[in-house]
């Protein structure tokens, strides 16, 4: 995992896959989500629920774990600072 | 047919009363029973012998349900000895009765703590791996206090009461996970504490139930076990009340 988690291009592809496997979101692609488009409200159009479903999948694949509803928020905008707050993390465990 | 084989079932003060009644119930019908206490243990050993000889597997944790560290080491033990968890009963209670006049700081404290702080931090603890398995059952147990009020357990009725509150809300948070949450509001109950009713006293509490009778332990039993059963599974966010019509 952090072969991946150390190529930003290819967190991204993994993240998208997270995201639509998780939320078993069948009618979506990879190719469909932008990396820098919403996920929540707009663009996927999901709500804080299903990132309930994020948080523990998160938590399971990358030891990451999401306390606080805020720091939330701002991870989950979008794939992009998805990948951002993964990495951050893993960086602070070094 | 045996309804819960190898289900694992946590039950939060399983070792005595209704919570021990459910666990043998559940223990009756092929579950994996663990249950917590938190300082009787001489009643917690019996407790545990008697549901080892029902069950095939059972587990007896010691825990505070109103601390944060013991309730994740309680949940933690039952996931690391058997991987799941697939139904969670928020049974650990007490009572400390006074009119409110009379009731100090600890004893408001300590039942909210317990009743319902208890359940929000067994809850939030046991649903990620309900959430991860898109599966489980969450049982809250009240009380009839709760819906009537009573004089002299306001610290108790607010604690059951938040308890129904909590447990409407939740379920409207995780039920889209396959997640059940209930709460079981059991009545005037044959148990230990009955039992030490003066005639008079019993008189007054059979007057308000319309069934004339007390419930038994068995009977709130089957009520936790429909609610944690297949046939159960597009109800949540209910309180499900076995009291013989008192309220």
């Amino acid at each position: 995992m952090k072969d991946i988690v150390n190529n930003t291009a290819e967190l991204c592809e993994y993240l998208k896959g997270l995201v639509i496997d998780t939320l078993r979101l069948d009618d979506v692609t990879k190719e469909e989500i932008e990396n820098d488009a919403p996920l929540f409200g707009e663009g996927l159009g999901l709500d804080s629920i299903d990132a309930l479903e994020l948080v523990v999948a998160l938590e399971k694949a990358f030891d990451v774990v999401i306390e606080d509803e805020n720091v939330g928020k701002t991870a989950f905008a979008s794939i992009v600072t998805l990948a951002a707050f993964i990495q951050a993390k893993y960086k602070d465990r070094e | 047919m045996i309804k819960f084989k190898e289900k694992r079932i946590l039950i939060t003060g399983g070792t005595r009363g209704l919570g021990k009644a459910m666990a043998l119930a559940f223990a009756r019908e092929g579950a994996w029973v663990a249950i917590s206490y938190a300082s009787d243990s001489a009643s917690a050993g019996e407790a545990e012998k008697e549901i080892r000889e029902a069950a095939e597997r059972s587990l007896l944790i010691r825990a505070d349900v109103s601390s944060r560290s013991d309730v994740t080491d309680m949940i933690d033990c039952v996931l690391a000895e058997w991987e799941q968890i697939d139904v969670l009963v928020n049974n650990a209670g007490i009572i400390r009765d006074k009119l409110l006049m009379f009731l100090d700081e600890d004893d408001w404290d300590s039942v909210i703590d317990t009743n319902l702080k208890g359940t929000y931090l067994c809850s939030k603890t046991v649903m990620k791996p309900m959430i991860s398995r898109r599966a489980g059952r969450i049982i809250n147990i009240t009380s009839p206090s709760a819906i009537t009020g009573r004089a002299g357990q306001t610290n108790y009725s607010a604690s059951k009461g938040g308890i129904i509150s909590f447990t409407k809300s939740l379920s409207r948070e995780i039920s889209r996970f396959g997640i059940t949450v209930n709460a079981l509001c059991p009545g005037v109950i044959t148990t230990a504490m009955t039992e030490t009713l003066d005639p008079a006293q019993k008189g007054e509490l059979l007057q308000m139930i319309p069934m004339q009778r007390f419930g038994t332990p068995e009977e709130v039993a089957a009520a936790a076990l429909f609610l944690a059963s297949e046939e159960a599974a597009y109800i949540t966010g209910q309180v499900l009340t076995v009291d013989g019509g008192l309220t």
